[in-house]
């Protein structure tokens, strides 16, 4: 009997350019005084002042966190250990907090996906070790975006002792001194690798904050509607900033919300917009002269169907944001876009690249017919004096397609039960093999993302002896797997849940041939539990 | 760590026990199956019928469902209110003849299954993980052997206690005054002086590089038909130092301690093949071992063979066996236990329960005229 079947049934079972902006003042990091009130009057009842300046209040001063960290334990503080909060106080709270004991953008940089929510990923580069400590119960990114004293790390797993007081008992925990480790191993690495006082967080502390305000041009991708491209209006209201978004998908039909935005430590662009009636959520990080923002967007109440988002600021020069789609075949005419501002001038598409006829042209788009005649390799299109290096990518054979995400999780649900699906999108990417001509080395060319058709099978013999592709879900024409329903199925051996392991397949259209790509799907039961950060 | 990782999916769910004192099987004997359900009821089942006899409300939220027995098996000892109290409650009447609060003032104290009563049913045994709430912090203290007086009832307070390793699960009494303490390794507590023995070394056992250390994880160990206490443990032999996981043997081992002697054998008992969460021997035959989770499974150790494999229909933590060893009921997980004959395997009954078992213990109370 296979093992992975076994344990199927129950797994409970987890790049911004830069741009020349005039600096304005920094509203958000000027330290607010009402900050230490709030804490004075709403968490002295356990917490005590410690008398010392640097550190005022115990267990609040030696730590540093994202936004969403401290959410996340002030939500602790009110469901389990009983603080009172009012709604504005909490939110004027995190905002002091974010601002003055959070993470300088470059330590926050390398787990941006946690706080863009996109948890369809394998976490690289958590050390093993700390792996199987920390990260089996949470991503290793909910650590890695904390700064604590070693004391604080220390204090930490003691938490984690206490609220949950069969840690120690579990698989990878109990084959070793685990609460001995944790405290006097993990907890020391900790404080070495993300220690409370850093060179990076001193500079960016004390470094001015740039003013977001202004008119954005915006690129994204909304799944099942496909590529956008709009404008974004960033007025300044009391507790940041008022949006207003207006553009178009690839397909020409429009788009327009309008919405708020707060900006925490002075670049974390955290926005709520109601785009044509769905509430969605924007997550970035704007670069240090807010020239630029890039991150991720997805509905409110679906954080798995979300895309890339980046948005460049009018100022005034032209600029080439990208061209749709990024890729063209030896040989064959092709309908491109170039998207950017203020496009003023001759338009040329790189070497070798004849534009056959502009279709379409204002200021801030401009669409071709083209023909690429010269080598393989990337290309610089330009509009006028501005260009964009490496922006579109000319391509004889497509010698192989890497689906993402590579590896997604998804949960069945519904069905009457108390959570919804939890689904997943995925997209197709081309390479070209470069100059060595073998796929999949290293000086592969990325194209893109290509349209592709989506089909899905077993993942192996056990999943294709359960019929998993029968039962577990189903993929769209736009890449969305939506899995099976929650709950027990007669139709499966021993009534089992819908639960799965399958291999999601991309065929995308070469000419005449087709090459695909497989990424791969687990698809596991509800999770109950909601988290600021997984 | 493929075993690891193997093993964690499903042992990864939340945490009882006892030693009874052990006699030959007499027909005359009354056999009660006793396990705990969701909210809070301790069943008692009696095994010639297979009826549910009584069911008594245990006060507390609920705890994990371990049961310790009193040896005239009489009164069951349940660990409940989350696992930091203990109640005595008499199987034949539900009434409440003992109670321990171990948490007090700030400091939170709980028990990972582990209660167990002295073969004389004179004291009962827990071993306690206290935490100290502090007004902004939890300060991890030592755990301890806690020994408490049955006599003296409800509020019994410990009269005598000694730090122990962290980690320990399942306890059981032994007929030499000991209490063994199943953790990452099995060792055995003198209940006088808090001396500590090892009994068999798991986590630090020295078999050299070609034996992985060992997954050891006692939950349930329901030892009162046979007078052992089971502590199975998972490992892998690699083929040689270059510790190629894809190649290794995968093993099934346990510690099998004989309570009268407190003496104990380990060895590897069936290759790793299916994830098995309790082993049970056959009171008729120590080399025939039953096991439970997603089968019913039936093993020769002596041949390091699985004989039966049954699949069941959905997952059972726990399993335990007539005295004649003829009858297994599979029990643990949902409000179902299922029966069946030991010598197929099929299924012959099952006793519907009123709520779900999660990870409660199934025992057996015999009670002798
Ligand atoms: C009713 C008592 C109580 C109140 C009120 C309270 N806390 Fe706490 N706080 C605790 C306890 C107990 C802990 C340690 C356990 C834990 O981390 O949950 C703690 C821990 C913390 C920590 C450390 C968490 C970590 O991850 O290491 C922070 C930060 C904190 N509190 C912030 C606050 C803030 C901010 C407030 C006010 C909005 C507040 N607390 C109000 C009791 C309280
Ligand atoms: C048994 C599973 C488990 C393990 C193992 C675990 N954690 Fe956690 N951890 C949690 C849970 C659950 C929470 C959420 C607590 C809450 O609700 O605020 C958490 C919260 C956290 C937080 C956020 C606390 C805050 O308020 O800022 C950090 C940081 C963290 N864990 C780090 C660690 C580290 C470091 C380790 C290893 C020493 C570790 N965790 C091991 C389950 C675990």
């Amino acid at each position: 009997m296979a093992l992975t079947k076994q344990n199927k049934k129950r797994v409970p079972l987890v790049g911004p350019a830069l741009a020349l902006v005039a600096v304005l003042a920094a509203p958000a990091m000027a330290a607010q005084p009402d900050g230490e009130t709030i804490i004075r009057n709403n968490c002295l009842a356990c917490h005590s002042e410690t008398g010392d300046k640097a550190a005022p209040f115990s267990r609040i001063s030696e730590q540093r966190k994202t936004p969403e960290g401290w959410r996340m334990t002030i939500n602790r503080m009110q469901a389990l250990r009983g603080a009172k909060i009012s709604p504005e106080d909490k939110r004027a709270l995190i905002q002091y907090l974010a601002d003055n004991q959070g993470l300088a953008p470059t330590e926050a940089e390398p787990y941006r996906y946690l706080l863009e929510q996109d948890t369809n990923r394998v976490e690289e580069g958590i050390d093993e070790g700390l792996g199987q400590m920390c990260a089996r119960c949470h991503s290793g990114a909910r650590f890695s975006l904390q700064r604590r004293s070693e004391d604080e790390w220390k204090r930490l797993v003691d938490f984690h002792m206490g609220q949950f007081p069969t840690i120690e008992f579990h698989s990878l925990a109990r084959d070793r001194a685990w609460y001995d480790i944790a405290k006097n191993e993990t907890a020391v690495e900790l404080g070495k690798n993300f220690p409370l006082i850093t060179p990076q967080w001193n500079s960016w502390k004390t470094a001015p904050k740039a003013d977001l305000t202004g008119r954005w041009r915006v690129l994204g991708f909304v799944p099942g509607k496909g590529q956008f491209d709009a404008w974004m209006n960033a007025a300044k209201s009391e507790s940041g900033y008022q949006l207003q978004l207006e553009g178009q998908y690839a397909d020409g039909s429009k788009l327009s919300g309008s919405g708020n935005a707060r900006v925490y430590t002075g670049y974390e662009w955290r926005a709520a917009l109601t785009i044509d009636g769905v509430k969605m959520r924007q997550v970035m990080a704007a670069d240090a002269k807010g020239g630029e923002m890039a991150g991720r967007m997805f509905p409110a109440a679906e954080r798995a169907i979300g895309g890339e988002l980046r948005a460049v600021r009018d100022q005034g020069e032209a600029e080439v944001i990208a061209v749709m789609p990024s890729l063209l075949r030896q040989g064959e005419s092709a309908e491109l876009t170039i998207l950017g501002q203020h496009l003023e001038g001759d338009v040329s598409l790189g070497e070798g690249i004849e534009i056959e006829k502009v279709l379409e042209r204002d200021d801030d788009s401009i669409r071709v017919l083209a023909r690429a005649t010269g080598s393989e390799g990337a290309r610089s299109p330009s509009v006028g004096s501005a260009s964009l290096e490496g922006g579109l990518s000319v391509y004889q054979t497509l010698a192989r397609v890497e689906v993402v995400p590579a590896n997604a999780l998804t949960r069945i649900g519904g069905n009457g039960g108390e959570m919804e699906k939890v689904r997943a999108v995925y997209r197709a990417v081309g390479y070209s093999a470069g100059a060595d001509g073998k796929a999949g080395t290293e000086d592969d060319l990325r194209l893109g993302y290509m349209p592709a058709t989506w089909s899905i099978k077993p993942a192996d013999e056990v999943a294709a002896h359960d019929k998993d592709e029968d039962f577990a879900g189903s993929i769209d024409a736009h890449g969305i797997f939506t899995p099976g329903d929650a709950g027990p199925n007669p139709a499966r051996k021993m009534s089992a849940n819908n639960v799965g392991r399958l291999t999601v397949i991309a065929s995308v259209n070469d000419g005449d041939a087709q090459v695909r790509g497989e990424g791969s799907m687990l698809v596991s039961v509800p999770d109950f539990v909601r988290r600021v950060l997984d | 760590m493929k075993l690891n990782t193997l093993v964690k999916s499903s042992l990864l769910a939340p945490m009882g026990i006892a030693a009874l004192m052990s006699a030959a099987p007499a027909s005359a004997d009354q056999e009660y199956l006793l396990t705990v359900t969701r909210p809070g009821q301790l069943h008692v089942i009696d095994m010639a019928t297979n009826k549910v006899e009584r069911s008594c409300d245990i006060p507390g939220k609920f705890g994990s469902g371990s049961i310790a027995l009193a040896p005239n098996g009489k009164t069951a000892y349940v660990l409940s209110n989350m696992t930091e109290d203990v109640y005595g409650i008499s199987i034949q009447n539900c009434d409440i003849t003992f109670h321990v609060a171990q948490s007090e003032g700030n400091i939170r104290v709980k028990s990972v299954q582990s209660i167990t009563v002295s073969t004389d049913g004179t004291e009962l045994y827990t071993v306690q993980n206290p935490v100290r709430h502090l007004p902004d912090r939890f300060e991890i203290l030592e755990p301890k052997l806690a020994v408490y007086k049955i006599a003296d009832g409800m509020g019994a307070k410990p009269v005598r206690s000694f730090p122990v390793e962290r980690r320990i699960t399942k306890i059981a009494a032994t007929e030499t005054g000991e209490v063994i303490l199943g953790g990452g390794d099995v060792t055995a507590i003198n209940t006088q002086t808090g001396a500590v023995r090892m009994v068999t070394a798991l986590q630090n056992w020295d078999r050299g590089p070609l034996w992985a250390p060992p997954d050891a994880f006692a939950m349930h160990s329901q030892g009162e038909q046979t007078n052992e206490y089971l502590m199975p443990y998972s490992t892998a032999k690699f083929e040689d130092e270059s510790m190629n996981m894809e190649t290794a043997q995968w093993w099934w081992g346990m510690s099998r301690v004989n309570l009268t002697t407190g003496e104990a054998e380990r060895m590897e008992t069936v290759p790793f093949q299916f994830i098995v969460f309790n082993f049970l021997t056959d009171p008729r035959d120590s080399n025939i071992l039953y096991g439970s989770f997603n089968t019913l499974s039936k093993h020769d150790i002596s041949k390091h063979e699985t004989l039966i494999v049954h699949e069941m229909p959905h997952t059972y933590y726990n399993l335990n066996i007539s005295g004649d060893g003829k009858t297994i009921y599979v029990g643990g997980t949902s409000s179902d236990i299922s029966i069946h004959d030991s010598e197929t395997l099929d299924k012959i009954g099952s006793i519907q329960l009123s709520g779900d078992m999660t990870t409660s213990d199934l025992r057996v109370a015999t009670i002798r005229d």
